[in-house]
């Protein structure tokens, strides 16, 4: 991905619109020159349709701003926070002359650092609830031991990485600490090329200008991921995309698909693709083929890393690819804005920016060795932490497939019900699920009683208050384990309120809700409540539950409010397991 | 390259008002970011690297185009 100079995006921020759908807080923290920074950010949250706003605190003054509870950042009330660090900052003169001293006074200095590093971390998320993101240092790459370095007990470098690992298993299962990786940065573009000695010197610029919109492209993933920006399925094309040439031509002998040049760029592209699936990216085709023909090369290829249990929808046909897009969409349940597209035929590709322009389209390079450096340069697929929900994910959506090849033999509905053998898990919620309980109230709309959309701060809260239950609903069947897909959040502190009730659209149409109701009744009766209240607050996309309460027993009031009297009883679906 | 334009679109300004007499001291914007922004832009236009002498030494416009002569870089004005 080629980038626009600096000065082009202080233009553009300019005349940027300032009222798009979403917008977001941004502060910015650092310990050395980081102009354009903002500019730059503006205009990449516009590109996304988010109106960015955002404090850049002064020159270096990240300690006194973290710490001050009155600073400027504090009152801006930012919702993710960067704070860069760099290696020479942190390291002083240590970072000159490192070997002044001997290794345990160099272990002392670097372990004095993070431990201020951690204070102000630390202090910050006591008085604030915004996200934080610190970078990591990059690693130094020049030693005055030269290439004797590596003789040294405790090196620089080791100091760089012990201060490394140190701020990443602080934070490694914080939910409101992120730390990126700025090393990782540095080396993909080299310190040659990021650092800028002349500018260092004259202005104390430690990323140059022309570098300064890579690092920010990283900086938006944090963007997207808290606004539900992220993308979840990638759509692929066939030939020349998954494998070189054409298989209605070529033949399956034909193509070229090994490990060996010239297949073995198709070859390792599929394995990325094949990591990405793994960490919960769903797969799917839309082809201009034979469907025989390809599905053999799916199934039969010796070479073929991506096999028919990868993909969670298929459109192998000749119908135009614009209405398969939709079909793939409407399948998965997913919105046309969760797509990326990737194809070879720049034709195809502009078809689908014409009409269908949430999808993402990516500008395949035309040489097939660059497909894997623009599937790497993404950044659509980030969540905050790796939730077991995400990675199973995937595969979810090839059970979710079957499950409708199978529902196809039956003419009746509760037959196929009874043949899942489903079981409901409901628990309370703890620290382990509260990150997906989050997700779930911030993504669900369809099956969502009340739309209240609430961070992880809020949910831990509400399981450490006496006034609030909250409850996880997983969900598994003879095709697999769905996850957790809904969220019983009860408010309890004068009347037992249904304050959410929500089931992910993967699950609508199996009585699940039947089933939580059941338990929320059974429960109140064991706590001696004698009603349960509910409410429906009405949203552009909740009419899939706007009958949940009448249909079940609840009694409309005069005010709007559903009311199940605990002296009924309640019966769920039988042939559903309930486990609590 | 146009130099006008160029500092004209870095400096945030109308082209017609760049002379060589224009400095940070009559140009509110020309802060000293800015003139590193100058320095950059100008080297990746012309692939030459000015030393870091060459740019504390810019008081000026006319001292930018002092400096792209002695480099025989080609610009119009």
């Amino acid at each position: 991905m080629l980038e626009l100079t600096l000065s082009d995006y202080i233009i553009k921020a300019k005349k940027i619109e300032s009222n798009f759908g979403k917008s977001i807080k941004l502060a910015i923290l650092s310990s050395f020159t980081v102009n354009g920074l903002k500019e730059v950010l503006t205009v990449k949250c516009g590109e996304i349709k988010v109106s960015a706003e955002i404090y850049v605190a002064g020159y270096n003054q990240y300690r006194q701003e973290l710490l001050d509870d009155n600073s400027n950042l504090y009152k801006f009330k930012p919702e993710i926070v960067y704070l860069l660090l760099d290696t020479r900052s942190i390291l002083s003169e240590l970072f000159f002359l490192p070997y002044q001293v001997n290794h345990q006074s160099r272990k002392k200095y670097i372990s004095q650092q993070l431990k201020e590093i951690f204070s102000l971390v630390d202090g910050f998320t006591k008085k604030s609830d915004s996200k934080l993101v610190v970078t990591n240092l990059s690693l130094p790459t020049y030693s005055p031991l030269g290439i004797a370095d590596e003789k040294v007990e405790f090196s620089l470098n080791d100091a760089v990485t012990y201060f490394n690992d140190g701020i990443k298993s602080r934070y490694l299962a914080d939910d409101q600490v992120f730390v990126y990786d700025f090393n990782s940065f540095a080396n993909r573009f080299g310190e040659n090329n990021i650092f800028d000695p002349k500018m260092y010197y004259l202005g104390d610029i430690k990323i140059s200008p022309d570098y300064l919109p890579y690092l920010v492209e990283n900086f938006v993933s944090y963007v997207k991921v808290a606004l539900s920006l992220n993308r979840k399925c990638i759509v692929l094309d066939l030939d020349n995309t998954l494998w070189g040439g054409i298989v209605g031509e070529d033949g399956f002998d034909g193509i070229q698909l090994s490990p060996q040049p010239p297949g073995n760029v198709y070859y390792e592209f599929q394995k990325y693709l094949l990591a990405l699936f793994q960490k919960g990216i769903i797969l799917a085709i839309n082809s201009k083929n034979n469907e025989a023909d390809a599905m053999k090369v799916i199934r039969d290829h010796p070479y073929m890393i991506l096999r028919p249990d990868n993909f969670a929808a298929f459109r192998i046909n000749w119908q135009d690819k614009v209405k398969n897009m939709e079909e793939i969409a409407q399948e998965l349940n997913i919105g046309l804005d969760s797509l990326v597209y990737f194809d070879d035929d720049p034709i195809n590709r502009e078809m689908i920016k014409k009409y269908l322009p949430e999808v993402k389209v990516i500008d395949l390079p035309r040489d097939p060795s660059l497909y894997v450096r623009s599937l790497q340069s993404l950044n659509d697929f980030d969540t905050f932490q790796v939730t077991m929900e995400d990675q199973k994910r995937g595969k979810m959506y090839i059970d979710e497939r079957q499950r409708r090849e199978f529902q196809s033999e039956f003419s009746n509905l509760d037959d196929f019900l009874k043949s899942l053998n489903i079981k409901v898990t409901i628990k309370p919620g703890d620290s382990f699920t509260t990150p997906r309980i989050s997700q779930l109230t911030l993504k669900t709309n369809q099956f969502n009683l009340t739309t209240r959309r609430y961070t992880e701060e809020d949910i831990k809260k509400f399981i450490g208050s006496d006034d609030h239950l909250v409850y996880s609903v997983q969900v598994e069947d003879k095709f697999g384990d769905q996850g957790i897909v809904g969220v019983i959040i009860i408010n309890c502190e004068k009347e037992w309120q249904i304050d959410t009730f929500l089931l992910s659209c993967r699950v609508i149409g199996r009585n699940i809700e039947k089933v939580m109701l059941d338990f929320i009744i059974n429960v109140a009766k064991k706590k001696q409540a004698k009603r349960i209240i509910g409410q429906y607050v009405a949203t552009e996309k909740n009419k899939p539950c706007v009958g949940l309460y009448q249909d079940n027993g609840f009694q409309k009031n005069e005010d709007g409010l559903f009311v199940f009297d605990l002296l009924n009883n309640f019966f769920g679906p039988d042939y559903i397991k309930l486990i609590d | 390259m146009n130099l006008k334009n160029l500092l004209a679109r870095i400096l945030d300004v109308d082209p017609g008002v760049i002379n060589d007499g224009s400095s940070p001291e009559n140009l509110e914007n020309w802060d000293s970011f800015n003139g590193l922004l100058i320095a950059s832009e100008l080297e990746k236009e012309s692939g030459v690297k000015f030393s870091i002498e060459d740019v504390i030494h810019v008081k000026n416009v006319g001292d930018i185009k002092k400096i792209l002569d002695r480099y025989n870089i080609k610009y119009d004005f």
